[in-house]
């Protein structure tokens, strides 16, 4: 019996780190999943290490791109016949710079895909769900969704602009059964952090990949990063029965990080 | 196997309400669980309705009390041996009345019920669970934590601290495998909020039944929350998994608090 049993989950960025184990938790507890990410070859490999037979499959695609984000959830209620939980997880940083050196062409690229790849997702799920009156929407934003770093202004925007889209869509389907909330995730050593983190690190002016990690350790009370495991488990919880009058929450997974 | 299998809870105010809620859950994960209340006949009922045989024991007391505080926390170390999730659950308020008419002892006593007991707890708690390097403590504040109402300035602002609380008390034992949260519930209507709720609704120029719809209202589902939606938080904060949330306030409150 699990939490979450004959529900039909879809993952954008689902092969690995943070959406991985969203997937796997899921998986463990019943659910079938959809995972989503770019590249086809990872993707095969990803649903082979689930082992969760036909209750795993994968899409591929950029979840930058609309068609791509519209298509994840098309083909989800195509193939199971309808969609539960919609998990828009994918994201990160992909242009750093200082606010005054920024170009139009990299702030697009955070606006695509950390804003507009969850505005996609959610309008088309939320079709899908309001008629059925039933849906879990889990948006995988971050700390610095309410924070703010030098150096990042585009991914600090893109997930404060995200937190606010989910606390609007809370309240526009707050009586639709359907619940709209975001996970808010400290500093994670994910293969996305440790491929970006080091320009990342630089347009700080940390100096290196590890005292940018160490820095953002300095800042909870942990004392260390989180893990992907920990961010699954509010997402299982969120996805769950259990939570069904929890919704437009801001859930911090970040070992005591934000002030609020 | 329940994901509190060998770990041991106490709860204040946990013989009805959010806290009995939250001693069932805990019990349902393996569990052990003290719970504690002012009045032993009630509590007898409940301990025959959780049906939990030895794994659940009751210890009297009035958290408004420091010595009881600090007597349920000894006392569950003494009958389970230790503790390892803390619940400072009991609270409320009485006496509501706008500020300009609130008493002394209105805000002395939501004071003592909210924030001294959370403290006095805690406080207690941390004295095992800082030599046994574990622990979960979890605070029920409430979405009145964050937000205000009028007419109810000693709630408000009682609840408010207990999150100042939590938060401090995070930063102070984080590298030592604690972790101290608080839940915001939106109004449920256990028997506290059915008992006071007529006083804070009249200091606010309404009936109890509207004082609810009011609260619905203000939320995203437009009705008031359950108190298992409570313990279902509590049970992730309280078990393994939850090692990496630490000093959140996390809302369970149908979208009312807007952080």
């Amino acid at each position: 019996m699990g939490k979450l049993d004959g529900k039909v989950a879809c993952i954008t960025g689902g092969t690995r780190s943070i959406g991985r184990a969203m997937a796997e938790a899921f998986i463990a507890e019943g659910a079938t999943v959809v995972v989503n990410g770019r590249d086809p070859a990872k993707g095969e490999r990803c649903i082979a290490e689930m082992n969760a037979a036909d209750r795993a499959v994968f899409f591929a695609g950029d979840a930058a791109k609309q068609s791509v984000v519209e298509g994840l959830i098309d083909f989800t209620i195509e193939k199971f016949g309808r969609l539960d939980i919609c998990c828009l997880n994918s994201g990160g940083v992909q242009a750093t710079a200082p606010v005054f050196m920024m170009s139009d062409e990299e702030w697009n690229l955070e606006v695509d895909w950390n804003l507009n790849h969850v505005f996609w997702g959610m309008r088309r799920a939320l079709q899908h769900m309001m008629p059925r009156q039933s849906g879990r929407i889990i948006v995988t934003s971050s700390v610095e969704g309410k924070l703010g770093k030098p150096g990042l202004p585009g991914y600090v925007a893109t997930k404060h602009a995200v937190n606010g889209l989910v606390k609007s869509a809370a309240h526009e389907v707050g009586t639709m059964g359907i619940t709209v909330n975001a996970i808010l995730p400290g500093i994670i050593e994910t293969d996305i952090v440790r491929e970006t983190g080091p320009a990342s690190a630089e347009a700080m002016g940390v100096g290196s990949y590890e005292a940018l990690i160490e820095m953002f350790c300095s800042e909870s009370a942990i004392k260390r990063p989180n893990r992907v495991e920990e961010v699954a488990a509010v997402a299982v919880l969120l996805a769950s029965d259990a939570a069904r009058n929890m919704t437009g929450c801001l859930f911090p997974v970040d070992g005591g990080t934000l002030p609020y | 196997m329940g994901t509190l299998d060998g770990r041991v809870a106490c709860v204040t105010g946990g013989t009805r309400g959010i806290g009995l809620a939250i001693a069932k859950a805990f019990l349902d994960e393996g569990a052990q669980v003290v719970i504690n209340g002012r009045d032993p006949a009630k509590a007898a009922r409940t301990i025959a309705e959780l049906n939990a045989g030895d794994r659940v024991h009751f210890i009297a007391g009035d958290v408004k009390k420091r010595e009881d505080c600090e007597a349920v926390v000894d006392g569950t170390v003494e009958h389970f041996g230790k503790i390892d999730i803390l619940v400072a659950n009991a609270g409320g308020a009485d006496g509501f009345a706008p500020i300009a008419e609130l008493s002394d002892e209105a805000m002395d006593d939501a004071m003592k019920w909210n924030l001294w007991h959370t403290l006095w707890v805690m406080r207690r708690a941390f004295k095992y669970m800082i030599p046994q390097g574990y622990g979960r403590v979890i605070n029920v504040s409430s979405v009145e934590g964050k937000v205000g109402k009028p007419g109810m300035a000693t709630y408000v602002a009682a609840k408010h601290a207990v999150n100042g609380l939590t938060k401090s008390a995070a930063k102070e034992v984080g590298v030592l495998g604690i972790t101290v949260n608080a839940l915001c519930p939106g109004v449920i209507e256990t028997d506290i909020v059915k008992e006071g709720g007529a006083g804070a609704a009249a200091a606010m120029g309404l009936t109890y039944d509207q004082l609810l719809a009011a609260f619905a209202a203000d939320s995203a589902i437009k009705r008031i929350n359950e108190v298992e939606d409570v313990a279902n938080v509590a049970v992730l904060l309280a078990s393994e998994i939850g090692g990496g949330i630490t000093g959140s306030l996390i809302s369970i409150d149908g979208g009312t608090s807007p952080y």
